[in-house]
């Protein structure tokens, strides 16, 4: 391999360009799907390939494969090269790399429970557990569990002398119900998940989990309907991660800056919210499902703040991005695997939390909706609009936590929700997940944040 | 030994490691790609892959594997990590062995040489082409687009003697305009899809994604709610109907109880007229193919006939416990064929199609009092199972005594999917394809539809 790396870098050199990188990884996977209490499948995934890149005047060229021949490599560094030498004549912009420092590291995972020492009956069980605990009455109509686990190694060597490897290990486990009666039909879910190893199972009541998706499936066959319009909602962390994570998060991608696509473009230092709001990205967070020991780019993880008690502070970038900024590089340029190419991506994407507890905050609620848990959500770089799909919540009347309503879709003006915020809690949490540019290359990460309160428009259910 | 050939390799090894039965899927692809950022190409590929999916049963004990493929190793490779994990795992009482069928044959224009030789260079051009026609006015930018071309071969084969071949192209096309000022913007985003670049129109595709971007920043906040007839382009209703329509008479979600139509076989569940079938068979189809993932022929299906519900989707598991027919397991998704062999196949749809109906766009809209016509939605999601959806809207227009008058955004369209297929007030003539989420099996050809009973609730 050692060798394939070499030659690699060698053919790139030759090829007329900047800069050029290759990256080669090996992913392995396991998951194990339980459908009403009877294994639906169990899938083990070893994919391995390299992408090779080459940069000249602002343009990229790619070519990847899976064979490791020194003709395959040497193929694709030429393409590469090519490719990129073709496209530099387009008209782009003759952008410049931020200085790279060449490093070199081998860095092992950071787990407790190595999930290869766990044998896959001990998993099939644990998820089995999950799904026959949701079994807790007639109107669970099904149930299903899932257990997954990646362990990816890599290795990143530039032209320039960089030379690191690494292993990202991640683990989940969750589930859902559907509850059904009569012609009413609904889902609720629950999952746990982060990088690090079986520990982060072990830590979950499978029993507990089970029983706590079911209760919420049946107790939305009665939900209300929400109510809608402007009004005032506690978003529970799932949902202010959201609003971290596709609005502000997405729009604050050093390239959508550089594209001035992002409503966020020249922005730094100005107000976007009330001095409750701080925001971060943070790849170091401990066991989050965003954490990256590097980019995909051979950039160590980063901890990089966005909002600073209201005033907007910066964006986050790749190689590419960092330099055409003139900004400090954050280790954000991802891909999804050896087969696509490198975005700026977020890690871990939270809201700080406040001083307020979650308790305080019901309290001093006259008249509002608090949600809970999140379905999906939606980025709007370009208008800063904020769509987000809540599993369900509940009325706020009073000071006290009402009657449960459906599913809702909260929108509005990212600014206008964050300028509004009044309250936020001590109780933080992070949920992980996948994240899309656009509709495509998917890599994973968190996003979270306190209980907040703010004005949101609501509607649905 | 071709990379496909591997197939047949698998299925020996897994019975010579041990399997009672196996089954293994191979595939080669290539990807070429053009990313347009800021107006020009910013970045440009060429990739390839194969992978095998090998599936051994030892009894009734059944595991899957997949691995990336560069020769005969890495086939041993996944022999033995799924003969260790098929000693591991539960039996599975239900499992009904694998199919026998040997499929011959293919679908009509399901492969486009021409589309599958064309040099990255070229789509490069072809690219800036869409992206000059998108500038509709000085203000407007295309600051993103993603252009792909994917030429795939797939074996299947079973240690029943089950085999089967499939060859495709597909296209797909993602671009995004911007207009208007450092202060107010507007976005327009479109997508198309096809197995053939004699499908796509560049020219008038940009013209429309840069029209988008305009009419997106000259929109005015709605401020009240409109409740009437909604006429929904169809790109975004198919990712709809694919959600609702295509879980509901999925047999697996049938089987699990998940499915709102379970019991309602013979039952109206659409509007008189509707009709609605599942058609593997559809020439130039993005999921048409003679085989199916795991080996079965395929067939088109009615599936709601003049809006009673009549047949869900099989594959080879579901049917044999539910009497049905099988040839609807896929791995394959239509907006990118990358990484299908690291997936088991799965029940689904293929080309869900929604039986066109006489009149055009415009004439349905011409018909309409008052309503909505919605071209774009954020992002078009559906409870799957109750059918309930409240959707940002980013480009649609108030209609009034059959004309388009004021464009409107920061709304909700309200409603519920499978109300709405009972209260269908008009079906277009121009069938479209359209895609769920990128690794989503299955697409949607339908045309624009209109609906009674969905609202637009804006701010107030």
């Amino acid at each position: 391999m050692r060798e394939l790396v070499k030659s690699a870098l060698k053919f790139l050199e030759k090829g007329g360009i900047d800069f050029g990188d290759i990256r080669i990884e090996e992913r392995k996977s396991t998951t194990i799907r339980i459908a009403n209490e009877q294994l639906q499948a169990l899938s083990s995934v070893v994919r391995k390939g390299f992408s090779v890149r080459a940069f000249r005047r602002g343009a990229w060229g790619y070519s990847s494969g899976t064979s490791f021949t020194l003709n395959s490599v040497k193929h694709a560094a030429e393409a590469a090269a090519r490719i990129a030498r073709a496209d530099s004549t387009k008209g782009l912009p003759h952008s410049p790399l931020k200085d790279i420092k060449p490093m070199r590291k081998n860095l092992k995972p950071a787990m407790k429970i190595n999930p290869a020492n766990i044998g896959l009956d001990e998993k099939t069980e644990m998820a089995m557990t999950v799904s026959k605990a949701q079994r807790i009455g007639p109107r669970v109509a099904s149930t299903f569990a899932i257990y997954g686990e990646w362990d990816c190694a890599f290795e990143v060597a530039n032209t320039v002398g960089t030379d690191v490897s690494w292993r990202e290990v991640r683990t989940r486990i969750g589930g859902q119900a559907v509850a059904a009666e009569g012609e009413r039909r609904d889902f609720a879910y629950d999952f746990a998940d982060g990088t690090g190893g079986y520990e982060i199972v072990k830590a979950v009541d499978p029993n507990e989990m089970g029983k706590t998706i079911a209760g919420e499936a049946i107790e939305l066959l009665t939900a209300e309907k929400p109510p809608s319009g402007l009004m005032t909602v506690i978003t529970d962390p799932d949902i202010s991660g959201l609003l971290a994570h596709e609005v502000i998060g997405h729009a604050s991608e050093g390239d959508e800056i550089t594209k001035r696509r992002s409503f966020l473009t020249d922005i730094v230092g100005r107000k976007v919210g009330s001095p409750l709001v701080t925001m971060f990205d943070d790849g170091t967070f401990p066991a989050a499902h965003g954490t990256i020991q590097f980019d995909c780019e051979g950039t160590p993880g980063h901890k990089t703040k966005i909002i600073d008690r209201g005033i907007y502070a910066g964006y986050m970038h790749s190689l590419e991005t960092s330099g055409t900024l003139k900004m400090p590089q954050t280790g954000n340029g991802r891909a999804e695997n050896y087969s696509r190419r490198v975005w700026v991506r977020m890690t871990n994407t939270y809201f700080a939390p406040g001083d307020d507890k979650f308790d305080e905050i019901v309290e001093e609620t006259k008249d509002g909706l608090l949600t809970h848990k999140s379905i999906s959500g939606m980025e709007d770089p370009v208008g800063g609009g904020f769509q987000a799909v809540a599993l369900m919540g509940h009325l706020v009347k009073n000071g006290e936590i009402g009657p449960a309503v459906r599913g809702m879709t909260l929108t509005g003006k990212a600014l206008d929700i964050l300028k509004s915020v009044d309250m936020a809690s001590r109780e933080f949490k992070l949920s992980g997940g996948f994240c899309g540019k656009g509709e495509e290359d998917y890599v994973p990460v968190s996003s979270g944040g306190p209980y907040m309160r703010s004005k949101i428009i609501v509607g649905g259910g | 030994m071709t990379l496909l050939a591997f197939a047949d390799d698998g299925v020996k090894k897994a019975l010579a490691a041990g399997a009672q039965a196996a089954e293994a899927f191979a595939m080669t692809y290539r990807t070429k790609s053009v990313y347009i950022e800021q107006d020009v190409p910013k970045v440009a590929e060429e990739r390839t892959e194969a992978g095998i999916g090998l599936k051994v049963a030892v009894g009734k004990r059944v595991a899957f594997t997949s691995a990336s493929l560069e020769g005969q190793k890495d086939v041993r490779n996944a022999t033995a990590t799924a003969m260790k994990a098929v000693k591991m795992v539960p039996e599975d009482p239900d499992f009904p062995g694998f199919t026998s069928f040997r499929v011959m044959g293919k679908v009509e224009k399901t492969h486009d040489s021409k589309t599958a030789e064309t040099p990255v260079e070229e789509l490069v051009e072809m690219a800036l082409e869409l992206t000059a026609a998108g500038k509709v006015r000085k203000d407007v930018t295309i600051p993103k687009g993603i252009f792909r071309v994917q030429d795939y071969e797939l074996r299947v084969a079973n240690s029943e003697g089950a085999e089967g071949s499939h060859r495709g192209t597909l296209v797909f096309l993602y671009f995004t305009a911007k207009s208007g000022t450092k202060t107010r913007a507007g976005e327009g985003i479109i997508k198309s899809l096809g197995v053939s670049l004699s499908q796509q129109d560049f020219q008038s595709i940009g013209k429309r994604l840069g029209t988008r971007s305009v009419e997106n920043l000259e929109a005015s906040a709605l401020r009240e709610k409109i409740s009437g007839t909604v006429v929904i382009d169809p790109l975004d209703l198919g990712e709809m109907l694919i959600q609702t329509i295509g879980s509901a008479v999925n047999a697996e979600d049938v089987r699990r109880k998940r499915s709102p139509w379970q019991d309602k076989k013979g039952q109206k569940v659409a509007s008189e007229g509707l009709n609605i079938a599942d058609m593997p068979r559809l020439p130039a189809g993005l999921s048409s193919c003679a085989v199916d993932d795991e080996g079965n022929p395929t067939a088109d299906r009615p599936l709601v006939t003049d809006g009673i519900l009549r047949d869900f989707v099989y594959d080879h598991y579901n049917a044999a416990l539910l009497g049905g027919k099988g040839g609807n397991a896929f791995r394959r998704a239509v907006a990118t064929i990358e990484g299908a062999y690291a997936r088991p196949a799965q029940c689904s749809i293929s080309n869900l199609v929604i039986e066109p109906g006489m009149q055009s766009l415009d004439e349905i809209i011409g018909s309409v009092q008052k309503g909505v016509y919605v071209e774009k939605l954020a992002a078009p999601e559906v409870n799957q199972f109750s059918g309930a959806f409240a959707l940002e809207v980013r480009n649609a227009a108030i209609i009034e005594k059959g004309e388009l008058k004021d464009r409107v955004k920061y709304a909700l369209l309200v409603g519920n999917m499978f109300d709405g297929l009972k209260n269908v007030a008009a079906t277009g003539r121009e069938l479209r394809p359209s895609h769920g989420f990128l690794t989503a099996t299955g697409c949607c050809y339908l045309p624009p539809m209109a609906f009674n009973g969905f609202e637009l609730v804006g701010q107030k």
